[in-house]
Parts: C-alpha cells; sequence; structure tokens
C-alpha cells in the first residue's frame, strides 16, 4: 500500500519536472530564434532546482537527464539533435544531477525541521494552556479535569485517574475490582499503597501501562494510570519524561490548592475565634461598668441616714448589691468560660498555704453564704500546695456557691482542710438536695444542670465545668460524693503536695 | 487637715462611678474633686494638691498606670487604684509603682474606705514619725520593737518582726510578695514565695487566736499580704 503511494507520488513529480523542462525548452527556442543567445544551457538548472525543492529526489533527477538532452539539443553542436556524448554535456549532467541531489536533501531536511519546529510548537502552546488551565483551577477536580484530558491528547490514548482512598474526596474513586485487567488493578493498588511510587506494566496483549502517583511526594493526590499501547522502548522514556512534567505542574498546584485552604480554614477560625473574643470582652465591659455604679451606689444607699434607719430600705439595698454582685459572677463565669474552651489556661504556679484559699474563697462569699450555718475543719500545718492559688480559689468558691444554692438556708455547710496520703483535700458538704446517680456522672459537663432544678434555680451549667478545667490545669481532680437526692452531697477538690521531702525548706532564722 | 475636709480627686471617665463616689465620700467627710482624663487628673493634682487620690485604670486619654507613675515623680499622696482587671500581675505592678492600694470593681463602699483611710493614716505616721501602730489587739512599737497582744508581750524572732514591722507600717493596705522578699530577704530571693509562707505560718501562730482561720494578717491570693484593722478601728480613725 505505502509503496504503490510512494511510486505514484513520484510518477506525478517526474510528470511535473518533465512539464518543467518542456517549458524551459519553450522559453530556450524563443532565447536562440529571437535573441540568439548560444551559450545557455545553464538555464536548465532552473526545473532541476524546482523539482529537487518542491517534489523530491527523483523528479529532479528525471529533470537533470531531460534538462541535459534538451540542452545537447539546442545549446550544443550539432545544434537540434540528442546526442549525448560531447565533454560538455557529460559534465552538465553530472554538475545538474549533483544539484538535484542536494537541492532535494536540503528540501527534504528543510521541511522535517519545519515540521519538527510545528510540533514542537503545539506541544508548547498545549503545555501552556494546560498550566493556564491550572493556575485557574479553583478545585481539585478541575485540576484533575485538565491533567486527564492534557495527557490524553499528550499520548492520544486512554488515561484514568485514582483517587487516594477517600484521604481526599475530591480525588476520583478507586475502580472496581475487575472492570481492569488483573495486572493493571495489582500495579495501582502497589503504587496507592505507596510500595512504589511508579511502576509499568504489561496489561496483556502487549498493551504497556504507565501507572504513578500524581505526587511523586504523596500520596494523598490520587494515582495515575497511562494507556501506552504497544511502543517502543525510546518512546516509551520520551513520554514518561513529558507525563514527568505535566504531573510535577499539576502537583505543585494541587499542594499550593490543598495549602491555600488549609490556610483559608486556620484564616477563617481564628478570625472567628477573634471576633467572639472581642465581642465577650466588649459585651462584659459594658456590662461591668454599669454592675460597679449599681453596687457602688448601693452600698452608699445603705449607709446613708434615711435608708440605715428604715431595716426594709437597708434590706432592699442589700438585695440589689447581692443581684449585683450574682450579676458579676455569672460574667466572670462567661469570660472564664472562653479561657477554658480556647485552652487559655496558663496556671501561674506558686507555694501556697491551703487554708489561704478556703479563707479568702469563704471571705469573697460571705454574704451568700450568711444565710447558711458554715463551720470550718481546717488540720492546722497542712503541707503547702504548688498551684495557682486564684484559679484554685475560683474553684472552691464556685463549689461553696453551689453549696449555699442548692442547699435551703439554716441548713448547716461544713468546709474542710485536710490531709489525704499525698494529696491536700479540700471539701464542702452540704445538706441539700443531694445528687442521683445519674446527676453525679454527668456533673461538671459543660451546661450539665440537674433536671429536678432547672424550674427552680437559676445558673448556667458552666461553674462546675470551669472548676473542674481549673483544677485539672493544677493537676488536681474534683470529686462529688452523695448518698442520693436530697440527702446532701461532699464535693472537694484534691490537690497533691508530692511528699513531705519535697516540701520547700527555708534558711535559719538569724 | 484636721480642720477642714480632706480633699479626694476622683478620676474616673465613667459619671455614674464619679457620681455614687462622690456621695460616698462627701457622706464620709470629704470633699470630692473630679477629673475625666489622666491630664485633668494631673492638672488638679498640681493646682489642688489633694489628700488622696482614687484612680480608675481605663481613662480615655492615657493608661491610669501613667498617671500614677507622673504623679508619683513629684508626690506622695495616698493613691488606691480602682481596676477592673482581675489579673494578679497587673495589680503587683501597679502597687511597685507607687500605688497603696486597689480594689476591684464592683466593690462597696465600704471597701473603698477602709484601704483609702488605711492609706491616708500611713501617710500621717510617716509625717508624725508616730512610733506605734494598733490593729484590733495586736500593738506594735515600731520604736521598742515591742509586739504586744491585749498587754501580753510577743517574742519574735528578728525576721518575724522585720516581717510584722513591714506590714504594720503599711496596715490596712496589702504589701507585695516581692517588697516583703526584698526587705527581709534580699534581691536574690525575690521569687521565694515559700519563704513567706513558712514565716507568715509561724508568725500567725503567735498573733491570731486560731492560725487557721486568721482576723489580722490576711492573704491576698497572688498578691501579697495585709495586716487589717478592724471595721470599728476605721470608723474611729476617720473621725
Amino acid at each position: 500500500m505505502v509503496g504503490i503511494d510512494a511510486v505514484r507520488r513520484e510518477l506525478r513529480g517526474s510528470a511535473i519536472a518533465l512539464v518543467m523542462v518542456a517549458a524551459t525548452t519553450v522559453v530556450s527556442y524563443v532565447l536562440i530564434q529571437y535573441l540568439d543567445v548560444r551559450r545557455g544551457s545553464v538555464i536548465y538548472l532552473l526545473p532541476v532546482l524546482l523539482a529537487g525543492w518542491h517534489l523530491g529526489l527523483v523528479p529532479a533527477l528525471v529533470a537533470a537527464v531531460a534538462g541535459v538532452l534538451w540542452s545537447g539539443y539546442f545549446f550544443f553542436s550539432p545544434f537540434y539533435s540528442f546526442y549525448l556524448g560531447r565533454p560538455q554535456e557529460i559534465l552538465n549532467l553530472l554538475l545538474f544531477m549533483v544539484v538535484a541531489v542536494v537541492t532535494s536533501h536540503l528540501a527534504n531536511s528543510m521541511k522535517q525541521q519545519t515540521e519538527i519546529a510545528r510540533k514542537r510548537e503545539k506541544e508548547t502552546s498545549d503545555l501552556y494552556a494546560f498550566s493556564r488551565r491550572l493556575s485557574a483551577a479553583s478545585s481539585a477536580r478541575d485540576i484533575y479535569l485538565a491533567i486527564e484530558e492534557h495527557l490524553a491528547n499528550l499520548v492520544q490514548r486512554k488515561v484514568i485517574l485514582f483517587g487516594a482512598g477517600g484521604a481526599k474526596p475530591f480525588a476520583p474513586a478507586l475502580p472496581d475490582p475487575g472492570q481492569l485487567s488483573a495486572p493493571l488493578d495489582a500495579a495501582i493498588a502497589d503504587v496507592q499503597a505507596g510500595r512504589s511510587p511508579a511502576t509499568t506494566v504489561d496489561a496483556g496483549q502487549g498493551d504497556v501501562w504507565l501507572v504513578r502517583r500524581v505526587s511523586q511526594k504523596t500520596a494523598d493526590f490520587g494515582v495515575i494510570a497511562i494507556d501506552l499501547g504497544s511502543v517502543p522502548a525510546e518512546t516509551f522514556d520520551e513520554v514518561r519524561h513529558r507525563v514527568d512534567d505535566v504531573l510535577s505542574d499539576a502537583a505543585a498546584t494541587l499542594q499550593h490548592l490543598d495549602v491555600a485552604r488549609a490556610l483559608n480554614d486556620a484564616r477563617m477560625r481564628s478570625e472567628t475565634e477573634l471576633l467572639r473574643e472581642a465581642l465577650i470582652g466588649s459585651v462584659s465591659h459594658e456590662l461591668r461598668t454599669p454592675l460597679a455604679s449599681i453596687l457602688g451606689a448601693a452600698t452608699v444607699l445603705s449607709k446613708s441616714a434615711a435608708v440605715a434607719k428604715d431595716e426594709r430600705l437597708t434590706a432592699l439595698a442589700g438585695v440589689v448589691r447581692d443581684e449585683a454582685e450574682r450579676l458579676n459572677n455569672d460574667i466572670q463565669n462567661l469570660l472564664d468560660a472562653t479561657r477554658v474552651s480556647r485552652e487559655q489556661i496558663r496556671p501561674h504556679q506558686e507555694w501556697i498555704e491551703p487554708q489561704d484559699i478556703v479563707n479568702a474563697a469563704l471571705q469573697r462569699r460571705r454574704r451568700r453564704l450568711a444565710g447558711h450555718n458554715v463551720s470550718l475543719d481546717m488540720d492546722a500545718n497542712l503541707p503547702l500546695i504548688y498551684v495557682d492559688a486564684v484559679l484554685i480559689e475560683q474553684a472552691f468558691g464556685q463549689i461553696v456557691d453551689n453549696a449555699a444554692k442548692y442547699s435551703p438556708p439554716g441548713t448547716p455547710i461544713t468546709v474542710a482542710a485536710k490531709r489525704n496520703g499525698h494529696d491536700v483535700v479540700l471539701s464542702v458538704h452540704d445538706e441539700g438536695v443531694g445528687l442521683t446517680t445519674e446527676e453525679s456522672a454527668q456533673l461538671g459537663e459543660r451546661f450539665f444542670r440537674g433536671a429536678r432544678h432547672a424550674a427552680t434555680t437559676s445558673g448556667s451549667g458552666l461553674g462546675l465545668w470551669i472548676a473542674k478545667a481549673f483544677v485539672s490545669a493544677n493537676g488536681g481532680k474534683i470529686q462529688a460524693v452523695s448518698s442520693g437526692a436530697d440527702k446532701g452531697s461532699t464535693i472537694s477538690i484534691h490537690l497533691p503536695f508530692g511528699t513531705p521531702e519535697n516540701q520547700p525548706e527555708v534558711g535559719p532564722d538569724d | 487637715m484636721t480642720e477642714a475636709n480632706p480633699v479626694v480627686l476622683v478620676v474616673d471617665d465613667e459619671v455614674q462611678i464619679r457620681r455614687f463616689l462622690r456621695a460616698g465620700l462627701e457622706l464620709d467627710g470629704f470633699t470630692v474633686q473630679d477629673a475625666e482624663t489622666g491630664s485633668d487628673a494631673l492638672r488638679w493634682a498640681t493646682l489642688k494638691p489633694p489628700d488622696l487620690v482614687i484612680l480608675d485604670l481605663g481613662l480615655p486619654d492615657m493608661d491610669g498606670s501613667e498617671v500614677l507613675e507622673r504623679l508619683r515623680t513629684w508626690s506622695s499622696v495616698p493613691l488606691i487604684v480602682l481596676s477592673v482587671r482581675s489579673n494578679e500581675a497587673e495589680k503587683v505592678r501597679l502597687l511597685e509603682s507607687g500605688a497603696d492600694d486597689y480594689v476591684v470593681k464592683p466593690f462597696g463602699m465600704a471597701e473603698l474606705l477602709a484601704r483609702a483611710h488605711a492609706a491616708m493614716r500611713r501617710q500621717v505616721r510617716v509625717s508624725s514619725g508616730e512610733p506605734v501602730v494598733k490593729v484590733g489587739p495586736l500593738t506594735i512599737d515600731l520604736a521598742a520593737r515591742i509586739v504586744t497582744i491585749n498587754g501580753a508581750r510577743v517574742m519574735l524572732t528578728p525576721k518575724e518582726y522585720r516581717l510584722l514591722q513591714l506590714l504594720a507600717q503599711h496596715a490596712g493596705n496589702v504589701v507585695t510578695h516581692q517588697f516583703l522578699l526584698k526587705e527581709v530577704w534580699g534581691s536574690p530571693h525575690l521569687h521565694d514565695t515559700h519563704y513567706l509562707r513558712i514565716f507568715v505560718r509561724k508568725l500567725r501562730q503567735k498573733i491570731e487566736d486560731d492560725p487557721t482561720q486568721p482576723r489580722i494578717l490576711l492573704t491576698e491570693l497572688g498578691v501579697g499580704y495585709r495586716l487589717v484593722v478592724p471595721e470599728g478601728a476605721v470608723q474611729a480613725a476617720a473621725s
């Protein structure tokens, strides 16, 4: 088939070459008859050159032979005869044939180079289009589509992309088993699992596939399988290099997209955090300033002569003060809750006398405890503990608050500070509503409030949760013990002091 | 100061706070001068030197601590800081830069007055050279270095006495850990808070009825210690 085509082409070329020689002959005749030009044999080089350039070697040689014959006919004696034997003619023939060979060769290589250049240009523009598509891609899906199309275009065969087993939701999924040939399935699984970064596999009938990760660095971006057909080894290497180039660009873009997405997520999160922080900060400031005026004014009123002499008015002023204090406490809880949930509890630990913490907590809540019968049971000479005293005081105060809140006025509350093994235990016992087993289990969970008291007692369910966080930040724990509903409860903070040898020492007193 | 009413300069940008402070302080016998800004405060303090300054930390034109620092370059007027910050390090910093005491918002008038009177008494004691400090049942004769409880002599070691002496000089006001450690043990022990814990425990055993529930030598968590003046004594001293 190919041979006949070539012969046909050569014959057509040769015919055209002869036509050109004929045209040259007409011109030669005119030159001789009317202008009397006698040395013009070189004019027959013209069809040889043209044929060599445009039609190839065979037509050029045909033109050379015909040209030499005709030039002998016109320009060499005996004129008007096809005698081919004069030395000048032999020289011309050789010259024409060399020109034919050189010209056709030059033209041929020129054509080849042009062809290569054109091909390169197409590749470059394809690659350029591909990278433009990559840089415009806003999702991984876009990138995968671009890879698939570009590679398919490049190798002119099938390209399949596989995901990374759900690690990245945007990558295409793995194929159903059995859809591809067994060796190809095995190769994909190998690359997927990271046993090899790239491999080639014969899928049967000499059909070679290249299987590799999209990114050489990570399996996160999935696996690609490219059908190369039956290609010779040298072409295979070339294709492989081009695939490498394409994929390294694509992987970089995927990486970039991934990082950008993570950055975006992080920025969104931190902006939300900042907003919340600013909001709570400003709200608490806005609430606390008027609270300070309310509470301060109430204390001034209660001391004024007019109010002081009327018990009912004094009590009212006291109510204003107490409620303002309670509100202030709630705001403090809100602020503390955000600190806890942002994990911003950084204990400033120092050695402290345990009873100092208990006394400070009771002192701050003396008005709220006024209705109860508070008794204290503290060991003298408790070991010093190494904690953030302010945090522990807040935690213990919360427990004291709860005892006052959930036990009837007039009932006893016992506050104790004891040593127990390697712990110092600060506890509050009340004879109030107690805890059911269920309530004990949920106590200290964020927003947990016992259903039995939700209607009768106000609260946010944050207090004990915050207390727990403050205590555990200091290496301690909170325990709750109750014999059941309405049987009172004991809530205690356990803080390790280590061993007596760990206690700090002080030099002799002068 | 004994005849005319003492003058108090109240520095706060919140009008409602100034209003109740004015009422409370006037009821207590003070003449009140208001200032809304830091620069106002500094001007008033120069024009009409007050006997007491009550300073809010959040001011529109400058931070309250800056007012304090500038004021302290030329005046030792008793000064109480109003703080909304429950930040102990900040309180310590303010005390170190010359505040006599602080109250945390929201606060009751009685608490503020107790701190203010204590600071003013200290001023009088320093200027008159009065050698005896009485804190409830406790009497500390700074000249004779004698400590008694209800007339009975209490024997103290030199460091215990030094500690009590420093607290007595600031009776009613808080004294920071750092100040006590520096004065009693020297700069190298500035962070050895446990020295204080141990000596305060010893001291309480000698001067308190129940050392586990102290009534005289109180702990200000995260800040320092305070020798507390019983409320009756405040009223007596003020009148």
